[in-house]
This record gives C-alpha cells, sequence and structure tokens, in this order.
C-alpha cells in the first residue's frame, strides 16, 4: 500500500455482483463471463497454448478451404481426393541408374510402361503416377499425385476434416462419459463407486492399440465408430478417474445436503450440483483425447486396418502398400506432408490441453 | 558495535541487502546492525514481511538468488560471511550456524529415517569422523535431550507428529555443536500447548549449553520467554534494540508499543487491546522518512521527511524514532 | 508390505480375468456364428475342429462359454492357430516372447534412465529459452506420428548411413553354419543379460553399505568394470559374431521406441523435480552445507523420482502401443508383429490369444512399477 497520510489507497473498482431485481441468469452469465475473460488471459499468457490455437484454426481454414475449392477451382474429376485421376505425361530419359526421377526413368519401369521394347538412351513419354509437385499447366498438383494419381493437396485438405470430425466425436463422447461416470461413482459411492473404478482401471490398464487393432479384425470399423470407441475408452477410463475426484469435491460440499433436503432427486442434484463442476475439467481432458484419437486414426489407418476411403493415415498407408516408402525420401510428398499433418494436429490439440491444465492448475503455473 | 569485553561472536554491521524483482528492489533488510556475545539470546520480532527472515537466510548465506547485499558486513568470530567463497560458506553451515526454519514440519525429506539425515550432518561436519556406534550415541543423547525416544531415530518422518518432527529438527540443528543457532518461527505452524511445551523445552537446553540462539517471530509475547535481548524491526529496519525487560516495560518506539499492547497477555490482566491499523509498508517504495510514520499515531512533520537514527535513549537501550519519550510505560503486561 | 504385493496380485489377476470374459465376450458378440468362426477355418482339418468345439464348449451357453475360455487361457490353452496349424497359439507367442520384452525392457530402461538423469540436470541448470525449446521439442517426441518417425529413423539410420539393418532379427546369411539356432544364441544372451541386471544390482547395493568414501568409489567403478566383463565375456565366446548380429539388428529399433518415451521421462523429471526443489527440505539440505551434488542427488532427484515411476503405469501402454507398431515397420520378430499379422489373415484365436497375453504384460508391468513406487516411497512401504 502507499503512503496513508498523503493519498488513500485506490481501490480497483468492482462490478457489482447483481442486484435484487436482475434475473439469476443474467448474473450467472456475467459471472460466467467474467471468469471466462480471466481465463483467457492466463492461457494467453502461456505462449505455447497460442501456438497451439493457432495451429488448430489453420487446420480448421484448410478443411474449410476443401469444399470451397472443390466447388470453384478444382474440377471434380481430376482434383477429387478418391476418385479423381490425373497423371501428366512426361517425356524422359531411359538410363540404367535414375539419378533424377522428374527427367529420367529406369528399363525395367520404362518397359512395362511404354513398350516392351524400349531401350536404354530413348526418350519416351510416361505417364506418371506418382508425379512430383507441378506448378504450371492447366492442372497445377502442388502437391504431386500419389500412386493412383490423384492429387495428393486435395487429399490432404479433405482428411483435414475427417480429422476434425473423428476428434469431434470421440472428444464428445468422452466429456459424455467422463462426467456421467465420474459423477455417478462419486455421487452414489458404495458399490457402485467400485464397480465403475474397477472398470475404469481395467481400461485405463489395457492398451489402446492392440485392442483396437482385435477389434479391427472382428469388426468393420468406420469413422464414427472409431470416434465413439476412442471417446468410450478414454473417457471410461483415466478422464473418470480423474474426474470423479473433482467430483467428491463437490459431493461433500454442504450446498448439495441442502439441495437435498430442499427436495431435490438424485438425477436433479447430479445434472444441477455435480456435473456442472466437473464439466470444465472433463473439456480439459477431452483435449487430449483429441490428440490420441487423431495418432489412433492415423496408425490404425496405416496398417490397414480400418474402412475409411481416406485420411492421413491412407494417404501414408497406400504409399507404404505401393512400396513408395523405404528406400529414399525420393517420393516424399507421399510421406512427408501426411505425416506431418498427423503430427502437427496431435501436437496442437495437445498444447492447448497443456495450457488449460495450467489455467485449471493454478499449482503448474506458478514458477 | 564493538563492545568494551572485546570481539562479539556475531556482528551484523550496517547490512543492506535488496530483492531484484521485475517491479523494482525490494528492500529487505536496510541498515541493520546488532551482535551477539557467546551464549546470549536474541530474539527478532515484528509483523510478518519486515524482513526477519531475511535478516536469518543472510546469516546464513542462503537468502533467494535475487538478494543483492549492497552494504555491510556479517562477521562471525571476525570473519566476514559475506566475503567467503561459496565452498568455504558450505562448510561453515551447521557447524558454525544451525538454524531450525520456519515452517519446520516441512524440514525432513520423507524418504529418509530422521537419524540417517541427522547423521548427514554429523557425517560432513564432525571431525575426525567419529564411528557409527559414537554417532548413534551422540543421536540418542540429543535425542533425549529434547525429549524424544531414541528409538524413534529409525523411524521416517511421517511416522512422527508435527511436534516431535520440531523437537527432532532441534536436535539436528544442535548435532554439530553450532556456535549459533537461529530458529525462524519455529513453534508458528503447531498448536498452542505443543508449542509452549517447545519453547520451554528450547528455554532449556539454550540455558543448560549455555547455546547462543537467534529467535525469531512475529509473536512478542514468546520472544520474551526464551530471550535476553529483543530486536523489533520494522519494514527492513531495526526500529529498536535493547534488553527485553526493557523493551518490554519502556518500549521506546511507537511501533514496539503497539506490537506490545496488541499481543493479548495469557497470564496478565484483562485489557483493552490496542489496534496496530494499517498495513505493513510497501517495501517495494517505502516511505519516506521514518517507515512507521504512516501508521504512527504520534507522527509530526519531521517524521515524514527525515529518518530518525537508531540511538541510544537510555544506556543499552536503542531506538530510531523522533518522539521516544512520548511512548507511553506499557503497564500489566506479563512477561 | 508382502500383504500389500500379494493384495496388488490378487487385484492383477481379478483384473485379467475380467480383461479375458470381456475379450471373449467381444469374440462372442461378432457377426456370425461364433463356433464357426473359432474353429470352422478351411485351413483347419476336421479333427482339430472337433477338438476345438470341445474345448471352448462352444454349445454351453454365453456364461459357460466365457467361464471355459478363461479357464483355459489360465492352463495355457490358447487354441490352434489358423494359420500356423498344427502349432498351437500358446507355443507361436512363447516362441517370440521374449524377443518382444527384450524391445519393450530395453528401450523403457534405457528411456527413463537417460530421460531421467537428462531431465534432473536440466532442473537444475534451468533457463528460459530453452525451457520453451525443449518443452516445443518433447512436446514434438510425444505426438509425433509414431509410424512415421520409426520409418524415417529406419530411413536415416539404416538406408542413408548404412549404419544399421533394415528390419528383421538376424541377418539369415551370416547364420549358415552357425552351432546353434539363433533362439537358443538369443535365449543365452538374455540369460547373460539378467546376470548383467543383477550384478550391477549387487554392487549399487555394496555401494550402499560400505562406508562413504568406499561406497564411492564402488559405485564409480564398479559398474564400468561390470560392463567391460560382460562384453569381454561374448568377444571371446565362439558365438560372438552371431551375437553381434543379433545385437546388431536389436540396436535400431531399441533406440527408436526409446527415444519417443524418453523425451516423455525427461520432461517430466525436469517438471518434478523443479517442484521439488522448492520444498523445505531441499532448504534444510543446503543450509546443512551438503555439497550441490548431494543435494541434487540424494535430496532433490530421489524425491522427484516418485512421481516418474508412476507414470510408468500411465506410460505402459504408450510404450505397448509403440512398441506394436516398431515390430510390424521394423519385421522384428515378437507378438506385436504376430498381432498384426494375425488380424491382417483373421487369424483370430492367435490375435485374442497375443492380445491376452499383452494384457498380461501390461499387469505385470503395473505391478512392478506399483511395488517399485512402494519400495521408494516409505510412507506407503511403512503404513
Ligand atoms: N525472493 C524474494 N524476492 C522478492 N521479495 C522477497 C523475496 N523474499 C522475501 N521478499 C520480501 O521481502 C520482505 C521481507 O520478507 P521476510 O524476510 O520473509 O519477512 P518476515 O520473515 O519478517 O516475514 C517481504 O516484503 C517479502 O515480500
Ligand atoms: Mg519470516
Amino acid at each position: 500500500m502507499t503512503d496513508t497520510l498523503t493519498a488513500p489507497p485506490e481501490v480497483p473498482e468492482q462490478e457489482p455482483l447483481g442486484s435484487i431485481e436482475e434475473p439469476l441468469w443474467r448474473v450467472r452469465l456475467r459471472l460466467t463471463k467474467r471468469s471466462l475473460v480471466q481465463n483467457w488471459k492466463l492461457f494467453v499468457a502461456n505462449r505455447i497454448g497460442l501456438v497451439g490455437l493457432v495451429m488448430i484454426v489453420i487446420f480448421a481454414l484448410m478443411a474449410i478451404a476443401h469444399p470451397i475449392l472443390m466447388a470453384t477451382v478444382w474440377p471434380s474429376q481430376i482434383y477429387h481426393p478418391i476418385n479423381g485421376y490425373d497423371a501428366p505425361v512426361s517425356e524422359k530419359l531411359v538410363v540404367e541408374e535414375v539419378t533424377d526421377p522428374v527427367t529420367e526413368v529406369d528399363l525395367t519401369t520404362a518397359r512395362i510402361q511404354y513398350g516392351p521394347f524400349t531401350e536404354i538412351g530413348e526418350t519416351v513419354s510416361i505417364s506418371q503416377q506418382p508425379a512430383p509437385p507441378s506448378f504450371g499447366g492447366p492442372n497445377p498438383h502442388y502437391l504431386g499425385t500419389d500412386p493412383l494419381g490423384r492429387d495428393v493437396l486435395s487429399q490432404l485438405l479433405y482428411s483435414t476434416r475427417s480429422a476434425f470430425f473423428l476428434g469431434l466425436i470421440a472428444a464428445m463422447v468422452t466429456v459424455v462419459f467422463a462426467t456421467v461416470v465420474g459423477s455417478v461413482a462419486a455421487f452414489f459411492g458404495g458399490w457402485v463407486d467400485s464397480v465403475l473404478m474397477r472398470l475404469a482401471d481395467l481400461i485405463l490398464l489395457v492398451p489402446l492399440l492392440p485392442v483396437l487393432i482385435v477389434v479391427s479384425a472382428l469388426f468393420r470399423i468406420s469413422l464414427p465408430l472409431l470416434g465413439l470407441l476412442i471417446g468410450i475408452l478414454s473417457g471410461f477410463g483415466g478422464t473418470a478417474i480423474i474426474l470423479k475426484s473433482q467430483a467428491l469435491q463437490v459431493t461433500v460440499k454442504p450446498f448439495l445436503d441442502a439441495a437435498r433436503i430442499a427436495g431435490g432427486g438424485n438425477g436433479h442434484l447430479i445434472l444441477r450440483h455435480v456435473i456442472p463442476n466437473v464439466l470444465p475439467l472433463s473439456f480439459l481432458y477431452m483435449m487430449f483425447t483429441v490428440t490420441d484419437a487423431i495418432a489412433l486414426e492415423a496408425t490404425l489407418s496405416f496398417l490397414g486396418l480400418l474402412s475409411i476411403p481416406m485420411s492421413w493415415g491412407i494417404m501414408i498407408s497406400i504409399a507404404r502398400t505401393q512400396g513408395y516408402l523405404l528406400g529414399s525420401l525420393e517420393y516424399w510428398w507421399l510421406l512427408v506432408p501426411a505425416g506431418l499433418a498427423v503430427s502437427l494436429l496431435a501436437a496442437a490439440f495437445f498444447l492447448v490441453g497443456r495450457a488449460m491444465d495450467e489455467v485449471v492448475n493454478p499449482r503448474l503455473r506458478q514458477r | 558495535m564493538a563492545t568494551p569485553n572485546g570481539r562479539k561472536l556475531l556482528e551484523v554491521d550496517h547490512l543492506v541487502m535488496h530483492y531484484k524483482t521485475k517491479k523494482g528492489d525490494v528492500s529487505a533488510i536496510e541498515d541493520v546492525s546488532f551482535s551477539l556475545a557467546q551464549g546470549e539470546s536474541l530474539g527478532l520480532v515484528g509483523e510478518s514481511g519486515c524482513g526477519k527472515t531475511s535478516v536469518a537466510m543472510s546469516l546464513m548465506r542462503l537468502a533467494a538468488d535475487n538478494a543483492r547485499y549492497l552494504n555491510g558486513e556479517i562477521r562471525l568470530d571476525g570473519e566476514d560471511l559475506l566475503a567467503l567463497s561459496e565452498e568455504a560458506m558450505r562448510k561453515r553451515r551447521w557447524k558454525s550456524i544451525a538454524m531450525v526454519f520456519q515452517g519446520a514440519m516441512n524440514s525432513w525429506n520423507p524418504v529418509y529415517t530422521v537419524g540417517d539425515q541427522i547423521e548427514e550432518a554429523i557425517d560432513l561436519h564432525i571431525e575426525p569422523r567419529p564411528t557409527e556406534k559414537q554417532i548413534r550415541e551422540r543421536m540418542s543423547r540429543l535425542f533425549e535431550m529434547v525429549g524424544l525416544n531414541p528409538a524413534m531415530l529409525d523411524r521416517y518422518p511421517h511416522e512422527f507428529s508435527g511436534g516431535m518432527r520440531q523437537r527432532a529438527v532441534i536436535a539436528m540443528a544442535l548435532s554439530c555443536d553450532p556456535r549459533l543457532i537461529i530458529a525462524d518461527e519455529p513453534t508458528t505452524a503447531l498448536d498452542v500447548i505443543v508449542q509452549d511445551q517447545i519453547l520451554k523445552e528450547l528455554k532449556k537446553i539454550q540455558e543448560k549449553l549455555g547455546m547462543t540462539l537467534i529467535y525469531i517471530s512475529h509473536d512478542i509475547a514468546v520472544i520474551a520467554e526464551v530471550t535476553d535481548t529483543i530486536g523489533v524491526m520494522y519494514a527492513g529496519k531495526l526500529v529498536e534494540y535493547g534488553s527485553t525487560l526493557e523493551v518490554f516495560h519502556r518500549p521506546k518506539h511507537p511501533y514496539s508499543y503497539l506490537l506490545l499492547s496488541s499481543t493479548p497477555s495469557i497470564t496478565g490482566p484483562r485489557r483493552k487491546l490496542a489496534p496496530l491499523e494499517g498495513e505493513p509498508a510497501n517495501l517495494l517504495d517505502p516511505p519516506s522518512g521514518c517507515r512507521f510514520h504512516p501508521r504512527c499515531p504520534f507522527a509530526t512533520e519531521i517524521c515524514v521527511t527525515d529518518e530518525p537514527p537508531l540511538e541510544d535513549k537510555v544506556p543499552g537501550h536503542k531506538a530510531a524514532c523522533w518522539h521516544s519519550d512520548r511512548v507511553p510505560v506499557t503497564i500489566g503486561v506479563a512477561v | 508390505m508382502l500383504k500389500y504385493v500379494a493384495k496388488r496380485l490378487i487385484q492383477g489377476l481379478l483384473l485379467l480375468m475380467l480383461f479375458l470374459a470381456l475379450l471373449y465376450i467381444l469374440l462372442d458378440a461378432q457377426p456370425g456364428d461364433i463356433s464357426l468362426q473359432l474353429s470352422a477355418n478351411p485351413r483347419l482339418p476336421p479333427e482339430a475342429q472337433e477338438i476345438v468345439r470341445e474345448r471352448l464348449g462352444l454349445d454351453q451357453p454365453l456364461l459357460g462359454r466365457t467361464v471355459t475360455y478363461v479357464l483355459n487361457f489360465f492352463q495355457g490353452d490358447l487354441g490352434l492357430s489358423f494359420t500356423q496349424y498344427p502349432r498351437t497359439v500358446g507355443s507361436v507367442i512363447l516362441e517370440k516372447l521374449p524377443r518382444t520384452i527384450l524391445l519393450f525392457l530395453s528401450a523403457t530402461i534405457l528411456a527413463y534412465y537417460m530421460g531421467f538423469a537428462l531431465g534432473k540436470v536440466m532442473a537444475w541448470r534451468r533457463g528460459k529459452t530453452v525451457e520453451t525449446g525443449l518443452t516445443l521439442g518433447g512436446v514434438a517426441a510425444y505426438t509425433v506420428f509414431y509410424p512415421w518417425f520409426a520409418i524415417l529413423m529406419l530411413w536415416f539410420w539404416g538406408f542413408q548411413f548404412g549404419l544399421f539393418p533394415l528390419g528383421k532379427f538376424i541377418d539369415v546369411d551370416e547364420w549358415t553354419g552357425a552351432p546353434m539356432a539363433a533362439n537358443r544364441v538369443f535365449m543365452r544372451m538374455l540369460i547373460s543379460l539378467g546376470i548383467l541386471g543383477l550384478v550391477l544390482g549387487a554392487v549399487s547395493l555394496l555401494a550402499h553399505r560400505l562406508p562413504p568414501e568406499r561406497g564411492e568409489q564402488v559405485a564409480r567403478y564398479g559398474p564400468p568394470l561390470v560392463l567391460v566383463a560382460f562384453l569381454a565375456f561374448w568377444w571371446l565366446s565362439p558365438l560372438r559374431s552371431y551375437v553381434a548380429d543379433i545385437a546388431h539388428h536389436t540396436l535400431l529399433p531399441v533406440l527408436t521406441l526409446a527415444s519417443v518415451q524418453f523425451a516423455g521421462v525427461m520432461l517430466l523429471t525436469r517438471a518434478s523435480m523443479l517442484e521439488t526443489l522448492k520444498e523445505d527440505y531441499i532448504l534444510t539440505a543446503r543450509a546443512k552445507g551438503l555439497p550441490q551434488r548431494d543435494i541434487r542427488n540424494r535430496h532433490a532427484a530421489r524425491n522427484a523420482l516418485l512421481p516418474v515411476v508412476t507414470s510408468l503405469v500411465l506410460a505402459l501402454s504408450f510404450v505397448i502401443g509403440g512398441g506394436i507398431l516398431t515390430e510390424g515397420i521394423f519385421s522384428w520378430p515378437g507378438i506385436g508383429g504376430q498381432l498384426l499379422d494375425a488380424t491382417l489373415t483373421e487369424d483370430i484365436p492367435l490375435a485374442t490369444g497375443t492380445l491376452g497375453v499383452i494384457g498380461i504384460i501390461a499387469l505385470v508391468g503395473h505391478l512392478i512399477s506399483d511395488v517399485l513406487y512402494m519400495y521408494l516411497d516409505p510412507r506407503i512401504r511403512t503404513s
């Protein structure tokens, strides 16, 4: 405090909490808004979280861009991520050992693609698939084409949308499962709690990937189903356990007793008092679920275990099954854009989750 | 502050220490001087935030990384601690100066037994290194001295109660026969009864061993039970210094007076508590003149402009106040 | 303490039964008739199909079938593999299990050892810019698309630099005229590694028991000496070139799997260490005049270790998933690669059997880290 003899200390003017006439919902709204603003400030103070958010926004823009591009500049028969086809024909020199794949072709490939009597030294026109990035011509392929002659950029953008779609489903299912299981276990305690928590232990313990691998052998797994599975498994596992301990803090608070005495039913109490208190935390863990979902989908697609038409994982999987992976990074456009996209979007949600964690968890903040 | 009977054990001389922060310098110790002879005990008192812990930590040279010593010396046996190399200082810690920390409840590492942690200090500082058996005997004796069962040496800290942990900390502080022991609010976290027991124990030990002690507390009544001399700190400055009886009955600084009269007396008659109003000074931007003037009932013009020197008001009883004579004598405060 | 371990063991067994039961119910729930799915495979001769149907008690109701399945599993009877008939699932898994365990164990130990050592030092000398960079690096390693990363590692070290073979367990050409099968050589290697671990443990125990100066000497010179002795043993052995071949094939998959785990451990250690350094007992340790190294290792790191050990439980799922992918990409013949193959060839008994065994691995890992934690934290040990 400053010198009290000369000047009274300044008291920052507080917004009044609300008057009697004001309806309750509006007070609530304003309180929510105020805490949102505060949390936002804390979140922004952490630069790493902001980096994650910016990355997510960029990916979202990519997802939105795809249908727009398809409707305006990209003719469907060429740029459609699944059914499109374009194999630019280019003149190439037949050589024994290829040093520059853009201008040269080896003898075997040339004989298969051009004609069985091709000899070394001839120049042949070869239709290229996969083709390296091209920027000119009527149909530029900025990231080249895949082994089936489809535009990689279009696939990349299209897959962004499915990644968000999957993440959204998994996240929502997680939130629902984790809050319900956590709240119910905390609220009822006793055997309900025991059963739910042992089950959560089990789910937490069993490694997700092998289970999904085996499940994919037994059932056809589509994107929404995968989202559902990941959501249930991560929501019912670790997240439910954390949320239960959060919910426990609420259930011992006196106002819950007061509400019970006032005649609230169990369902009402859980819905009205327990769930709103654990919901923010479940939104935090939702971010990590999205990270997991993106990585898992890509992994399962990579292994060829999902029935999904196109995704980042499928893009790498196609390159792999067609034999373009190993050897060198000669066909980098088949491997690098999709791999980076998976890694970056997963990282983005993870970073946002971490930053939110610091907002929610004051102990982490002060270093 | 040389005294006629030669050098003292500890001499703190015009010590100035600031903490560097983003918001500016925190003037935590501002020109503090005092001295302590072998076997003497000094109590440092003041509200929380007025720099007592900073003084204690400076004596150990363990103040936070952002602490800067701008002036002064801390001499132990004539040797300036602030001038020592870190390695030389490290060897003096616990051997020359031991400390019982504020919140000593958490002073124990949870993964080692209490005995092991005491032994660690003995291993390091006592030369020639005693045998395992001698160490064990020594630790048992220490435990008995502080009223603990030596069998507890093999127990882990979590198996001790708060009071027992604190006693064990005192045993550990005594383990290397330090020249000086600093106890920084050693009983604050304990409940009143345990607090009182430990205080009595400490006083007993201090008298028995002729230990040199600096006892820090925000509670002046506690200080009075243990020490011969009292130093009152306010906003980084030593504002009053004298024998416990003198300061207690005839305080020469309004701050000491207010501290005394706002402390409820356990044994004395009931009296009206005079409140100590306002907040402790902001050390980022301390008040001009006397740092206490914004809260002082006797403040006048000079208090705002000029800083009062710490000087003898009565022989051996110093205070830094322009209006010492107006400070009333306390009545009914029991010691 | 024993009671605690026993309790954990029983809990683990119950969890395992529950897991197997759920696994069977899942199997049973798939479209089509379960008895046909599990037995009527054209690759199985009719008499084998009959045996399978009998063993699985497929004419019982669901509960009975489930119980039979779980009991069979506990007796080691995991059914017949469709693709490798007449081998049983059990024998196929048993052959590959040691290789998987080696991969998982060595990658985990390496990652935790290095991650802890580095995280500890990082927290001790923390700096602002390094902090952001390292966090980003750690997050990148944690969220990188693992198969992609593994392929890049293989490409970079194996293809580009030719330092390592491109996958597989042995180089078949090298093994013509070998005195014994690769698996037997491998088992010997495993046993020797086990002995190495025990000896190293004994040395560190000895170092703690001896008086400080002697103990320090033992701690400093003991482990390198033991390692040299270990290497010398294999160097002088007639199996040298074969052992070297296996080791050469093992290194890259282990390093790849370890490096993603390592980043997480390092970050966690660092955070945990920074937390610990704020504790009062660190101040006490400094006041006692302990040298910096003792404060860091004996007091701070020892406590910072506890959350890191806890994280082992959560990391298990991560390690196992990563291990399966590693085996797939490096053609490492372990049960993870087995699981992938079995899934792709729809060898359902082999796939589910393998998954069951993976569940056991997870449980055992969980148990180990629980016991380790209890050993490290006296607050649990003595209560
Ligand atoms: N590391 C630090 N950096 C900045 N200011 C500090 C630091 N440590 C203490 N302070 C400030 O210094 C002043 C004195 O603190 P302290 O010595 O702990 O007082 P006391 O022990 O009397 O309560 C307080 O205002 C406190 O806020
Ligand atoms: Mg203090």
